[in-house]
């Protein structure tokens, strides 16, 4: 059985069919592209698997559980982290307490520790603070970690972001559009971190991307969704030479 | 049930949902729950009072009287409470806290012209109560349901069939992609506050005929409030179902226990809503998008 | 010097609700319209349990506190896994249940008389040393794993639940955190009054404590305490002031909102570190003063 099952799902919302049988086997170490049109329905896919909304139909499952109609949070406690696609870091807290309140579920103190100094809550909020400080370091952030997230270029927002995901640590990482708004130099930056993550980690990477080079470099088979359908799946190689995804992007030959 | 009970809570009903609209139309347009709602019936109905209800000049003029004065103050609330709030694209939050804050800064304007006292609107009615089959019904509870089903008529013709509707919906579903349209969102809130506070003293005036006029009668609003959530928050149908429902149930938990037990079994039955349908009854469910 | 230590008790008592209100809302980003009932509730059972029960003050104490907990788990149980709306509606439903609650029950909580013969146990001392405490407690609170989630899920609840954050759980916490201390503020009032009125707990009293949170900063302790001191103190001292005194609190807030609407503190908090940044003018001091 792979590490993430998605099992022929489906979502309407309304009359409007967003996810059309999705299924995709990913396995430690691998990077899926997921890519398509807007409004072909890859977001709507990540929010599934991440349980934001449930399937209509199909299941979900992770590394032998069935995740599908788990609540959110549980999901991610099984091994699901992500990014989003419209930058969402938590106002108010700096650069390290974003990442560290990622980590906050998993501190083991109680309300007492909640309102006062006790060892175990100092001994947990240093470990925390340690795994914070690490995966900081591992996107390169840990200078900035004292500044405001909103101040930060777009880049670097999203580095935190990925930082945040990371330290749930996930089975499976889900990218949703992390090249969005980045500067050429950030893009590479970004490419050879997802790289170094995903061969450091060990864990199954999706990614949702418009930047077809970008997809195309990194990822071992890709999806090519159209109107909530998966048109084509492959290789970088199989899915550029596919007619019905040359169809969708340049349009059909009259 | 009998037919008085069922008459009479329909009748509260009928206020009730005049409160809740208000309630629900600010909200469906803003996303936030406007608290100064009640202190806008407050003060609009004590400037009814004052200014036409003393002088003796009858029922129309008085209810006129507040429901314009409902709608300036929507309008003058719009303008200093959230008008720049919106501009900023602050949080909520800030719309939120604006609302507590103008509804204090209403009802102390209120209580330092009237403090504690008690006012009652003249009579205006001078037969007090008809004959329907065997219940007694008071003249004034089928005036007030006459007049409030006319407005809920009028409003719902204006919201679906008119241009100005058509451009209220526009911006209650997307206000950023109305505006791109070509809509005037700012005009449009305005002339949703103009008919929230509109409505906010009609209900004002009404409650003053009910009951009697003190600077605290604008915590009624809290039965709008209740009717808005089981009727699912941000639809005006489902407000005015929730608030007729809550009308009835109260006119019926009134003739059984008395209306201290009332308002509290109206809250018991709002949680048990809200724990049980959560998206109320018309089952509005306001989503986020990931 | 009389007048001083009682608005000085006064301040104090507030500030303990005000930390409650600021755990709730400035936080958790929750308005409660039904925190000054749970201030009722703590002072008529604590006063309660002491006159007819006879059960000793700081019991009496933690009895009030768990049963406002109790209650308020009831109460927040439908709520927290929803909009953030529904928390006003339902607590400001909730307070005016308990003002009725109160005058049915009258032959227990005195009705509109109000609850008469409480000692008055609480002195100024008492007050100014929980105050302390709880400001304490609320700081450590916001500086855990439980003020960062909170502060997570204020900003963005779908996010944090992406996070692995349970929002409904933090949500709950904060809510009986702040029904807990604003319990407490009502036992202080209780014994430091002798007296407990019916009609001291209506939804101006919740909506009062938000103000002060918002004045001061909403985004920090500091300035919510500033904000909860300076509106006690201000119209206690200028008596003239105190008839206008909602209008004038009104439009202080009203004039914040739209020109500073962080508050006077905005984000900054009172430690050591940020008094060195802001009294050594080399370093680039910070603008959110």
């Amino acid at each position: 059985m792979a590490l993430l099952e998605i099992r022929h799902i489906y979502k309407n919302f309304g009359g409007l069919r967003a996810i059309d049988d999705f299924s995709l086997e990913a396995n430690a170490g691998e990077i899926h592209g997921i890519i398509g049109p807007n409004g072909a329905g890859k977001t709507t896919i990540f929010n599934t698997i991440t349980g934001v909304y449930h399937p209509d139909q199909g299941e979900v499952w992770l590394d032998g559980n069935n995740i599908t109609k788990l609540p959110q949070y549980k999901i991610t406690h099984m091994g699901i982290g992500r990014t989003f696609q419209n930058i969402r870091i938590f106002k108010g807290l700096t650069v390290e307490e974003n990442v560290m309140c990622a980590f906050d579920p998993q501190s083991k103190y109680s309300i007492i520790g909640g309102i006062l100094p006790t060892p175990n809550r100092i001994r947990e909020e240093r470990r925390g603070r340690e795994l914070t400080r690490q995966y900081l370091d591992v996107v390169g952030m840990l200078g900035y970690k004292d500044e405001k997230p909103e101040n930060l270029s777009y880049g670097n927002q999203r580095k935190v972001e990925i930082a945040r995901a990371l330290i749930c640590k996930p089975k499976v990482l889900l990218l949703d559009e992390p090249a969005a708004g980045l500067t050429p130099t950030e893009v590479s930056e970004l490419t050879d971190l997802i790289r170094k993550i995903s061969a450091d980690f060990g864990f199954a990477i999706l990614l949702i991307e418009h930047r077809l080079d970008l997809v195309m470099s990194i990822s071992d088979t890709i999806h090519v969704q159209n109107f909530g359908k998966t048109i084509a799946s492959g290789t970088a190689k199989e899915v550029q030479n596919d007619p019905a995804v040359i169809e969708a992007y340049l349009g059909a030959e009259e | 049930m009998s037919l008085q009970i069922l008459l009479n809570g329909i009748s509260t009903g009928a206020v009730y949902s005049l409160i809740a609209i208000g309630f629900a139309l600010v909200f469906n347009i803003l996303k936030f729950s406007n608290f100064s709602h009640g202190a806008t019936m407050t003060a609009s109905a004590f400037i009814a009072y004052f200014l036409v209800a003393s002088k003796g000049w009858g029922l129309a003029p008085t209810l006129l009287c507040s429901a314009l004065s409902g709608a300036i103050i929507g309008l003058i609330g719009e303008f200093i409470g959230f008008r720049r709030i919106l501009l900023n694209h602050s949080a909520p939050t800030y719309f939120f806290v604006s609302s507590i804050t103008l509804g204090t800064l209403y009802e102390g304007l209120v209580t330092l012209k009237t403090g504690t006292n008690f006012y009652v609107y003249p009579n205006f009615f001078d037969v007090a109560t008809v004959k329907i089959f065997d219940a007694v019904v008071s003249k004034e509870n089928i005036i007030i349901l006459a007049i409030s089903a006319v407005a809920l008529i009028i409003l719902a013709f204006i919201i679906q069939k008119t241009s100005i509707g058509r451009q209220i919906r526009a911006v209650s579903f997307d206000r950023d992609t109305a505006k791109l349209m070509g809509i005037n969102s700012t005009l449009i809130i305005q002339v949703v506050f103009a008919i929230s506070g509109f409505f906010g003293g009609l209900a004002g005036c009404f409650l003053g005929i009910k009951f009697t006029l003190t600077s605290t009668l604008g915590s009624l609003v809290v039965k709008g409030f209740i009717a808005s959530v089981i009727g699912g928050l941000g639809s005006l149908t489902g407000a005015v179902i929730g608030a007729m429902l809550l009308g009835i149930m109260e006119a019926l938990f009134l003739s059984l226990w008395g209306s201290g037990w009332a308002t509290i079994a109206s809250f018991a039955l709002m949680l048990v809503f809200l724990l049980v349908r959560p998206q109320g009854i018309a089952g509005s469910n306001v989503q986020e998008k990931a | 010097m009389k007048l001083f230590l009682y608005v000085l008790t006064q301040v104090c008592i507030t500030l303990v609700s005000v930390c409650g209100i600021y755990i709730l809302t400035g936080l958790t980003g929750m308005f409660s319209l039904g925190s000054a009932a749970f201030m009722a509730i703590g002072a008529y059972v604590s006063g309660l349990l002491v006159l007819k029960a006879g059960l000793n003050m700081y019991a009496a104490f933690a009895a009030a506190i768990i049963f406002s907990v109790g209650i308020g788990y009831v109460i927040g149980f439908p709520i927290v896994r929803l909009r953030r709306d529904y928390i006003s509606l339902v607590t400001l439903g909730f307070g005016e249940s308990i003002a009725q609650l109160i005058l049915l029950l009258s032959q227990f909580t005195g009705g509109a008389f109000g609850l008469i013969g409480v000692p008055r146990r609480v002195n100024v001392w008492f007050t100014l040393i929980s105050a302390v405490i709880v400001i304490a407690i609320t700081a450590f609170f916001k500086t855990s794993k439980f003020g960062r989630q909170c502060i997570a899920v204020k900003s963005d609840e779908l996010a944090a639940q992406a996070m692995g954050i349970n929002a409904s759980r933090v949500k709950m916490t904060a809510f009986l955190m702040s029904c807990a201390l604003t319990s407490f503020a009502g036992c202080l009032y209780a014994f430091y009054v002798g007296y407990v009125g019916p009609t001291d707990f209506g939804w101006k009293k919740s909506a009062d404590w938000v103000i002060m949170v918002f004045f001061g900063g909403v985004n920090s302790l500091t300035g919510s305490i500033f904000g909860g001191a300076f509106l006690t103190f201000l119209p206690q001292y200028m008596q003239a002031l105190n008839k206008y005194r909602y209008i004038v609190y009104a439009v202080l807030v009203l004039i914040i909102l739209n020109f500073k609407p962080n508050g006077v503190f905005g984000e900054w908090e009172l430690s050591p570190r940020n008094l060195k940044r802001l009294f050594s003018p080399k370093k680039n001091r910070r603008e959110d003063v």
